[in-house]
């Protein structure tokens, strides 16, 4: 839930070019860090774990259009440096098969980058409190935090982009109150006026005032005003609370079935394979082919 | 969400659209997607929706893969919609940008092989990041196959039915776990075998040459000129909406066309 699914051209161009820039900026810092030493073990580690959270991803749970993210587990296994780089791999290939817009691969990014890094931060001091015992209930108390705080991030993206008014120009020929068909090769031929498209121009009485909802949108500041027909065009915006409101009903459910599974996979894991869940998967297996010691051929 | 299909239809055909080459199937997208981007009215919408499903016909792509992976984001799409939208025609509007836009998408996945799209990526990005989409395309399909596995054999043992959630659940988290432990031995072993074949900082695709330089550049001139009517029909929108009724009803024309012809010639 916590990511982008808006299709794109519905937010802002600004919004999702400044998501780019500072998705790129993220990445490129991660990447610097991440090459300084032992760039040859991260490229697969980094494959693998993007690739279980893209088949996560990509099984969704239809009735609340919810899916599985894993992302706090790919957090806790990767890392502060490695997880924006997961992030982006994750969302860019997400976005090559539809699965959100490619405009928005940026703030999507951002936002997943944010759950990996939260994710991690929280459970390795959960973790610290509770002891390495209880490593299935700070995944959980991890998780649910987490996710609420991500989507709170993804309706603030929606509040900076989606306030704005769409104008007639931009709902088009079919605003119901403007429906027109039209022969473009000759008058006469047929002129289909659906909804009465001669009489969208509103007489607002006193003044005589006409305005058009078609031609311009409304800015009212004319005398006599144009009360019902500007109302009606203030209420063309996209509703950011409308919006909070759904995705904090529907999130809640979704926080906890990932805190579930997450849960239970870090108790496995925890009780299996130890280290890989307290020291991250860069500490498995540290031992090297022997004649290649110092890392990368020289 | 079947990725091995797609990869499958994506390596296996070999239409006109498979034969072009990688860097025209990408423009063309990115015109298309910013035809979508301009673009607020719904018959518009339609029209580009059709154009890409005869495009998907004329390349026998899989048709009922391609339609039900773009109408998979229609389900968040209209959660948003449904949630943020003033009415419903704009409703309506967001939910067939997401499914043009996907169409869009899916249409050029399963014409391209991925390692042809993430090549002029590999450009663009550090080389780690270059790698790693790379490394996480082997990945998907090793792990796709792995749970796959570890889920029938959980079947078998009843450890998965319809009756039992909080039992299914279980197994499923169990099963998502094993998978990550095979993941991990799975990228030890790649590291391995990367160190063993002298890999030091960035993975090479060969560039697919292209079948007829002439259809790539249609292609892309096809695309240039959807993204210029449909800029067009938004910025005269009060001259040109009452005929952009045309669009579709011509978008429709050619879906038939399309098919007809596919069909008398198998």
């Amino acid at each position: 839930m916590s990511h982008i699914h808006i299709p794109d051209g519905v937010l802002p161009v600004w919004l999702w070019v400044l998501g780019w820039v500072a998705a790129m900026a993220l990445v490129g810092i991660a990447s610097r860090f991440a090459i300084a030493e032992d760039h040859r073990r991260k490229v697969p580690l980094l494959g693998v774990i993007a690739a279980l959270m893209l088949v996560a991803m990509s099984s969704e749970i239809i009735p609340i259009a919810y899916h599985v993210n894993l992302t706090v587990l790919g957090g806790v296994l990767l890392g502060p440096v490695l997880a924006p780089i997961a992030a982006f791999v994750v969302v860019t290939a997400l976005a090559l098969v539809g699965h959100g817009g490619v405009t928005v691969i940026g703030l999507n990014t951002v936002v997943i980058a944010a759950e990996m890094l939260i994710g991690w931060a929280l459970f390795r001091t959960i973790t610290r409190a509770l002891g390495r015992r209880r490593a299935s209930i700070a995944a959980f108390a991890a998780t649910v935090p987490t996710l609420a705080l991500t989507t709170l991030l993804l309706v603030g993206i929606v509040w900076l982009g989606g306030g704005k008014e769409l104008t007639a120009r931009e709902t088009g020929a079919l605003d119901p109150a403007d429906m027109r068909f039209e022969n473009p090769l000759g008058d006469g031929v047929f002129v289909a006026k659906l909804f009465a498209g001669d009489e969208h121009a509103h007489d607002h009485g006193a003044g005589g005032h006409e305005h058009d909802a078609a031609e311009e949108p409304c800015t009212d500041t004319h005398a006599g005003g144009c009360g019902e027909a500007c109302e009606d065009e203030a209420a063309a915006t996209l509703s950011v609370g409308r919006f909070a409101a759904v995705v904090f009903t529907l999130g809640p459910i979704g926080w906890l079935l990932e805190g579930l599974i997450i849960a239970a996979i870090i108790g496995f894991v925890a009780r299996v394979r130890p280290s890989l869940v307290f020291e991250g998967a860069l500490a498995e297996n540290r031992a090297a082919i022997p004649g290649d010691e110092t890392g990368a051929h020289r | 969400m079947n990725l091995a299909s797609i990869d499958s239809a994506a390596t296996r055909g070999e239409s006109w659209l498979h034969k072009a080459a990688p860097w025209a199937k990408l423009s063309a997208f990115a015109l298309v997607l910013a035809a979508v981007i301009v673009n607020w009215n719904l018959l518009v919408l339609a029209a580009i929706g059709l154009l890409l499903a005869a495009v998907v016909a004329s390349s026998r792509a899989p048709a009922g893969l391609a339609f039900s992976l773009a109408l998979y984001p229609a389900i968040f799409a209209a959660i948003f919609a449904v949630s943020a939208a003033p009415d419903v025609i704009t409703g309506a509007v967001i939910i067939l940008k997401a499914v043009v836009a996907a169409l869009a998408a899916v249409t050029m996945m399963l014409t391209t092989p991925y390692p042809q799209v993430f090549a002029p990526l590999q450009r663009l990005v550090p080389a780690i990041v270059g790698d790693a989409l790379l490394m996480t395309y082997r990945s998907t399909f090793l792990l796709l196959g792995k749970f796959a596995n570890l889920m029938t054999a959980m079947r078998l043992r009843a450890g998965v039915t319809a009756g039992r959630p909080l039992r299914t659940a279980r197994s499923t988290a169990r099963a998502l776990a094993g998978t990550l432990l095979y993941s991990i031995d799975l990228a030890q072993r790649d590291h391995d075998i990367m160190r063993l074949r002298g890999y030091e900082s960035r993975l090479r695709v060969t560039a697919v040459r292209s079948a007829s330089v002439p259809v790539d550049v249609a292609l892309v001139a096809v695309a240039a000129g959807v993204a210029a009517a449909s800029t067009a029909s938004r910025v005269w929108a009060e001259t040109l909406n009452p005929y952009t009724w045309i669009a579709p009803a011509v978008g429709a024309l050619l879906l038939v066309a399309v098919i007809t012809i596919g069909r008398k010639s198998r």
